[in-house]
C-alpha cells in the first residue's frame, strides 16, 4: 500500500532524437492519467496495455511540454514487472527532464541507479546473468557519480551548502539539546531568531536551485525563441545572431515554419535559437500546426525575444501578443529598425510595457547586436557568470533534493509562526537536512549529537 | 574427578538492572533459572544517581512496564519524587523521572524475585566458563567456592564489573562500583572464547550527609501536587513528595578544578578508557566550557533511610581532598561532609557488534548479554536489554523465533539496533533524538505498542491482559465518539469551548476534526459531551492520535519502507567476498558487523544504495538457485 513509484530517463544522456522517461510502480497508471492528454487535449480514459498511444505531457501548471508516444504495461507483464509506463519525448535531455519534473510532481520519486533493475529482478523479469550485467554497469556509473560527487564535495557547492547545513543543524541542535535535557540550563528557542534563520537559508537554497537551472544552460543549451508578426525581420536577426545565412529570408509572412538552430556560442553560452512562424490567429491548418508548435517552443524557452518593427507600428495583435507571452516567461522588446521612418520608439514601448527591457537593432546594419547579445547573456547567466559565482548545481537530482529541502523548510517556518511544538518542528527540519544530505553525503542524525555536546554543558 | 553440576535452564550472571528483568523473564517463562550475583546485599543496587527516566529513559521505562517487566512497577513502589518533564514541549518527548528510594528498590526487586518459584538467588562469583561436553551445547561455571553449575543458556549481566579499575585522584585499585568486589577471572574466560572487549570509562560524584548542607542556600525543588506513576499494572499510589535542592558552583570552584586537573585521571593520562559526553565528570565541564560562570548541582535523597545524599552534576576522580575542597566552594555546601568520594571506573564492555538482535553472542549459542556490559550507562537501558535478553533465552530454548521490536514500535528497538550496528566508541545512552519515529514512541501508548507481546510471551498475567483490552475498547469507543458527534457551536458548551479555544468555525464539523485544532482539548470536549467517558490516559491516547495524524502518516510511510528493508534476511555467516560489485569499504563493515537483515545494513555508515543493490541482487538469486 506504500509502495513507491519511481521515474526516470531510461535512455542515456546525450542528444537522441527520442528518449524515454520509465514509470514504474503502482501509481504509474495515475501519473499518467495526470500528465498525459490527447494530442486534442481531452482526458485518457482507457488504458489498453502495451498499444502505441499518442498524446501531450503537460507541465504541473497544466502547459504542454512535448508530444509524445507512450505504451502502457500491466503488471506483472512489464520490464520490472510492476506498472509501467513508458513515455517517448523528443530527445534532449531538457525536455525529458521536463517530463520527469512533471512525473515527479504527480507523485513519483526519481529511481535510484539500478532500481529499475531491481525490481526486475526481484520481480522475476529477468534473471541473475541479466541483472549482474546491468549491476556491474550500474556500479561503474555509480563509481563515476562518485567521483563526480567527491569532486562536487570537495568543491564549492559543498562549502556553500555546508554553511546552510551548519546553521540549521545550529537550529536543531538546540532545540534537540532542550528536548532531550529538559533540566539542564539550555536557553530557550527564540523562535523569531530561529524564525530568520530559516527564512535566510530557504533564500540560499533558492538562489542556488536557480542556479541549478543555469548550470543546465551551461550543460545543455538555453532556447531563445524570436517571436513576433511575420516579416517583422525575425530571420535576418536570427541570422545576424548566428551570423550565417541560415534561415530563409523572404517577404511573404510566414514563410517561416519553423526553423530551429543548431546550439551555436553566444559570448561563451551555448544558445538553441529557434525562429517561429509566428505566434498567431490563422486559418490555414498547415500554419495552425505551426502555430501549435511554436507555442510548444515559448513553453520550453528560456527567454523570448518579440520583434518588432519599428516601422510597421504596435497593432493589436503585437500588443496581445507581448501580454500572452510574458504572462509565461521573461521578454525582451526588441524593436528592429528598418530604413522606413519609425512609428515605434524604444522609450514608447518601454512606458508601455513597463518591466520589460526594450532594445533596439538594426538586423541590416548589425547596429545594437553587441549590446542584444551580452543582454541576452546577463539574462540567462547573470552578469556574474563565468566571474567566479560561487556553486553550480548541475543535476537534477541536486535540483530535486534542494527544492524538498526548501519546502521542508518553508513548513518549518510556518510551524515556528504558528506556534508549533518543538517535536514537531524537528520533524521537517530533519527532513530538510536530510535532503540536503543526499547532496553533501551527510548524516543528520550524528552531527547534531556531536553538536548537542560540543555546544551545550549538558549530562550530570 | 568431575564434581557433580548444579543443571538449570538458565544462568543469568548479575543481579544488577539488566539482571533481575532477564531473570524474571525466564522465570515467567517456565525457565529454571538461576540468578547468580557477587553480593547478595546488593541486588538491583543503583551505584550513581537515585533516580529513574527522563526523556528517553522514561520512554524506555514505559516500555519494559508494558512488556510486563519490573522497573516501572519498583520505581513506582519506591520512588521519593515524581516528575513530570517536558510538560510544555509536545506529546513526544513529555517524560516521567523518578527520584528513588534506593534502598526501598532493592527490597522490592528483591520481594519480587524471592517469590517467583523458578527463580533461584546465589551468591557467588564465576571463576571458569567452558562449553560442556556432549551432544547439545550447554554452559558450564565454575564458582570460586568450587560449586560446578551448568545450563544451556547464560545471561551475562555484570554491569561495570568486568576488570573494573576504580580511580581516585593517583590511586587506582580493581574494583566493581561502590567498593564492591570486581570480576577478573570470567572475562577473561570469556576473551579464551575468542569475544572481544572495549574499555570504557564512567564516573559518579561523592555523596554527602545531609544533616551537614544549608538547605538555606539552595534552591527547593519540590515534588508535584498530583504525580503520575510509570506502571500500567499496579494502582498508582503516589508516596510523600521528598525535595531536591539545586545550588550552583562558581568561579572559585572551577579554579579549584583548573588548579587540580594534574591530579586528575582523565587528565593525567591514568584512564585509557573512553568515557561519555552523556554524563561528564565536573572536570570535563570545566576544561570544555571555559566560559560557563557557574555548574548546576542538584542535591538528591538517596533513600528515606540515611542521611546520605546525592550530588548530580559534581561526578569527579579528583583526589577525595580535592573533592571536598571544591564541593565547599558551592553555596550550601560550605560545611559538607563527604559520605563517600566520587569517582571513575573502567571496567570491559562486550563490543556489540558481536551480538544478534537478539543479544545472543553471534559464535557463542546459548550465550547472551545485557546491560552495561554492552556499552550503554544507565539503569532503564539496562532493564530494556534485560527483559530482551531473557525472552530470547527464553524463546531460544523453547525453539522459537526470537523477538525485538522494531525501530517504529519501540526505543527498545532503537537502543538494541543502535548498539549492534554502531560500533560504539563511547557508553550509550537512549536520547528521543536517535528515535527516527519520535512521534510515535511515545510514553502514553507504551502499552498500545507493546503489551500484546508481554501477554504473548507470558510476562503478563490474564488479568493484566484483560484490563488492557479493555483500555484498547475504551480508546476505541472515544475516536468513535469523537468521529460521529457533530459540534455544535450555538448550544451553550458549543459557545464556550470555541471561545476558550478561540477558534472561529465556518462549517459544522465533528468533535474529532474540532480536536485537531489548536487549543481545543480532549478535556474541554468531556466536560461538556456525555458521550465521552472521564478517563485521562485514554483521552490523552486519543487525542494526540488525532491531533498528530498528519505526522503519524508520515512516520507510517516510512516505517513501512523500513519495515520492507527489515523482512529481507541476510543468512548468517553470509560471505561478503563472494558478492561482486561491493565497495571494499562496504565489504569490511559488513563483514564485520554481519547485519541480519538488508535494513540493517543499510543503517551501517559506508554502506550505500548500490552496494544494497548489489547485495539484494545477489541474495535473491541465492534464494531461486
Amino acid at each position: 500500500m506504500w509502495e513507491e513509484t519511481i521515474a526516470a530517463v531510461a535512455t542515456p544522456p546525450g542528444e537522441g532524437g527520442i528518449g524515454v522517461i520509465r514509470i514504474s510502480g503502482p501509481q504509474a497508471q495515475a501519473i499518467g492519467k495526470k500528465i498525459l492528454r490527447h494530442p486534442s487535449g481531452k482526458t485518457i480514459t482507457t488504458w489498453p496495455e502495451r498499444k502505441v498511444r499518442l498524446g501531450v505531457v503537460l507541465s504541473s501548471a497544466q502547459k504542454v511540454i512535448d508530444e509524445v508516444i507512450f505504451f502502457f504495461f500491466r503488471a506483472p507483464r512489464s520490464y520490472t514487472g510492476e506498472d509501467v509506463l513508458e513515455i517517448q519525448g523528443h530527445g534532449g535531455q531538457k525536455n525529458l527532464e521536463l517530463i520527469l519534473s512533471s512525473a515527479m510532481a504527480a507523485g513519483a520519486r526519481p529511481a535510484e541507479p539500478g532500481e529499475f533493475t531491481k525490481q526486475a529482478f526481484l520481480n522475476g523479469r529477468i534473471d541473475l546473468a541479466q541483472a549482474e550485467a546491468v549491476i556491474d554497469l550500474i556500479t561503474a556509473q555509480t563509481d563515476l557519480a562518485h567521483q563526480a560527487a567527491q569532486e562536487q564535495l570537495s568543491g564549492r557547492l559543498s562549502a556553500y551548502l555546508r554553511q546552510s547545513e551548519e546553521r540549521l543543524l545550529a537550529v536543531l541542535a538546540q532545540i534537540e539539546a532542550a528536548l532531550d535535557y529538559p533540566e539542564d540550563e539550555i536557553p530557550e528557542l527564540d523562535r523569531e531568531e530561529a524564525g530568520r534563520t530559516i527564512q535566510e537559508v530557504t533564500e540560499e537554497l533558492s538562489v542556488l536551485a536557480e542556479q541549478a537551472e543555469k548550470g543546465r544552460i551551461l550543460r545543455e543549451a538555453a532556447t531563445v525563441v524570436l517571436a513576433g508578426r511575420p516579416n517583422v525581420g525575425k530571420s535576418s536577426l536570427l541570422n545576424r545572431l548566428l551570423d550565417e545565412e541560415r534561415a530563409i529570408v523572404t517577404p511573404i509572412p510566414g514563410t517561416t515554419r519553423d526553423f530551429v538552430a543548431e546550439v551555436s556560442n553566444l559570448r561563451g553560452l551555448p544558445v538553441r535559437l529557434v525562429d517561429t512562424a509566428g505566434l498567431r490567429e490563422t486559418s490555414d491548418p498547415l500554419e495552425q500546426e505551426g502555430v501549435r508548435r511554436a507555442w510548444g517552443w515559448v513553453e520550453k524557452a528560456e527567454l523570448i525575444l518579440i520583434v518588432l518593427d519599428a516601422a510597421a507600428g504596435l497593432n493589436t495583435e503585437d500588443e496581445q501578443l507581448i501580454r500572452q507571452v510574458k504572462e509565461k516567461k521573461r521578454v525582451f522588446i526588441v524593436l528592429n529598425k528598418s530604413d522606413l521612418p519609425p512609428r515605434l520608439t524604444a522609450a514608447g514601448l518601454a512606458e508601455k510595457f513597463s518591466g520589460l527591457p526594450v532594445l533596439t537593432v538594426s538586423a541590416v546594419s548589425g547596429e545594437g547586436l553587441e549590446d542584444l547579445q551580452e543582454k541576452i547573456r546577463e539574462e540567462l547567466v547573470g552578469k556574474e557568470f563565468g566571474r567566479g559565482h560561487p556553486v553550480m548545481v548541475t543535476s537534477l537530482r541536486h535540483k530535486d533534493a534542494l527544492e524538498r529541502a526548501i519546502r521542508y523548510l518553508q513548513s518549518v517556518t510556518a510551524g515556528l509562526r504558528d506556534g508549533l511544538s518543538e517535536d514537531l518542528l524537528t520533524v521537517d527540519l530533519r527532513a530538510a537536512l536530510e535532503a540536503l544530505g543526499e547532496i553533501t553525503g551527510r548524516t543528520v542524525s550524528d552531527e547534531v549529537i556531536d553538536l548537542i555536546f560540543s555546544q551545550f554543558c549538558v549530562g550530570k | 574427578m568431575e564434581r557433580q553440576a548444579k543443571i538449570y535452564d538458565v544462568i543469568v550472571v548479575g543481579a544488577g538492572h539488566a539482571g533481575c528483568e532477564a531473570a524474571y523473564a525466564t522465570a515467567k517463562m517456565g525457565f529454571r533459572t538461576l540468578l547468580l550475583t557477587l553480593n547478595f546485599s546488593n541486588i538491583a543496587f543503583m551505584p550513581c544517581n537515585p533516580s529513574v527516566g527522563g526523556p528517553g529513559k522514561g520512554h524506555l521505562v514505559r516500555e519494559v512496564d508494558a512488556l510486563g517487566g519490573l522497573i516501572g512497577r519498583v520505581t513506582d513502589l519506591a520512588h521519593l519524587q515524581m516528575r513530570s518533564l517536558n510538560t510544555q514541549k509536545g506529546p513526544a518527548v513529555q517524560a516521567l523521572r523518578a527520584q528513588v528510594d534506593k534502598r526501598r528498590y532493592q527490597e522490592i526487586m528483591l520481594e519480587i524475585l524471592e517469590r517467583e518459584p523458578l527463580i533461584y538467588l546465589r551468591q557467588g562469583e564465576i571463576i571458569d566458563l567452558q562449553r560442556a561436553k556432549g551432544a547439545a551445547v550447554s554452559w558450564r561455571l565454575r564458582l570460586s567456592t568450587g560449586i560446578i553449575v551448568e545450563a544451556p543458556v547464560v545471561i551475562l549481566a555484570a554491569g561495570t564489573f568486568f576488570r573494573g579499575t576504580v580511580h581516585i585522584g593517583l590511586t587506582s585499585f580493581l574494583s566493581g562500583p561502590q567498593g564492591q568486589h570486581p570480576s577478573v577471572s570470567l572475562p577473561e574466560k570469556l576473551a579464551t572464547e575468542g569475544i572481544s572487549f572495549r574499555r570504557f570509562k564512567t564516573g559518579t560524584p561523592a555523596r554527602l550527609r545531609r544533616r551537614s548542607l544549608n538547605f538555606d542556600a539552595m534552591k527547593e525543588q519540590p515534588g508535584e501536587e498530583t504525580p503520575h506513576g510509570f506502571s500500567f499494572w499496579i494502582p498508582w499510589k503516589p508516596r510523600l513528595q521528598a525535595s531536591c535542592w539545586l545550588t550552583y558552583t562558581n568561579e572559585r570552584t572551577h579554579e579549584i578544578i583548573r588548579k587540580n586537573l594534574h591530579l586528575a585521571p582523565m587528565y593525567c593520562g591514568a584512564i585509557k578508557g573512553i568515557g561519555t559526553r552523556y554524563c561528564p565528570a565536573i572536570e570535563g565541564k570545566v576544561v570544555n566550557f571555559p566560559n560557563r560562570q557557574r555548574h548546576q548541582v542538584f542535591i538528591e535523597p538517596e533513600s528515606a533511610g540515611t542521611d546520605e545524599v546525592y550530588v548530580s552534576g559534581l561526578s569527579s576522580s579528583l583526589p577525595e581532598e580535592i573533592q571536598e575542597e571544591f564541593i565547599r566552594t558551592v553555596p550550601g555546601l560550605e560545611r559538607a561532609e563527604i559520605v563517600r568520594p566520587g569517582y571513575a571506573i573502567e571496567y570491559d564492555v562486550v563490543a556489540a557488534e558481536q551480538l544478534t538482535p537478539f543479544l545472543q553472542l553471534k559464535d557463542c549459542p546459548g550465550l547472551f548479554c545485557a546491560g552495561q556490559i554492552n556499552g550503554t550507562s544507565g539503569y532503564e537501558e539496562a532493564a530494556a536489554q534485560g527483559i530482551i535478553a531473557g525472552i530470547n533465552a527464553a524463546l531460544y530454548l523453547k525453539g522459537e523465533s526470537p523477538f525485538l521490536p522494531r525501530r517504529d514500535e519501540a526505543y527498545i528497538g532503537v537502543l538494541v539496533d543502535d548498539l549492534i550496528t554502531k560500533e560504539l566508541d563511547e557508553p550509550y545512552r537512549i536520547m528521543t533524538s536517535f528515535a527516527e519515529f519520535r512521534l510515535s514512541l511515545r510514553q502514553e501508548n507504551a502499552d498500545l505498542r507493546l503489551a500484546e507481546y508481554g501477554y504473548r510471551y507470558g510476562l503478563l498475567s490474564k488479568d493484566e491482559y484483560g484490563r488492557f483490552l479493555e483500555k484498547k475498547e475504551r480508546i476505541q469507543q472515544i475516536q468513535t465518539a469523537l468521529e460521529k458527534t457533530a459540534f455544535d457551536p450555538e448550544t451553550e458548551a458549543g459557545r464556550k469551548i470555541t471561545g476558550q479555544a478561540g477558534v472561529v468555525l465556518k462549517q459544522r464539523i465533528s468533535l474529532a476534526q474540532l480536536l485537531q485544532k489548536p487549543g481545543v482539548s480532549f478535556q474541554m470536549l468531556q466536560e461538556a459531551y456525555d458521550e465521552l467517558p472521564p478517563v485521562k490516559d485514554e483521552g490523552r491516547v486519543v487525542e494526540n492520535q488525532i491531533k498528530y495524524q498528519g505526522y503519524l502518516a508520515r512516520e507510517a510511510k516510512m516505517a513501512a519502507r523500513l519495515r520492507k528493508m527489515e523482512e529481507k534476511q541476510i543468512p548468517p555467516g553470509f560471505d561478503y567476498n563472494t558478492v561482486p560489485n561491493l565497495s571494499t569499504a562496504a565489504r569490511e563493515k559488513l563483514a564485520r558487523i554481519a547485519p541480519l537483515t538488508i535494513g540493517q545494513a543499510a543503517r551501517i555508515s559506508g554502506v550505500g544504495p548500490a552496494d544494497l543493490s548489489a547485495l539484494l541482487i545477489w541474495l535473491e538469486a541465492r534464494i531461486k538457485r
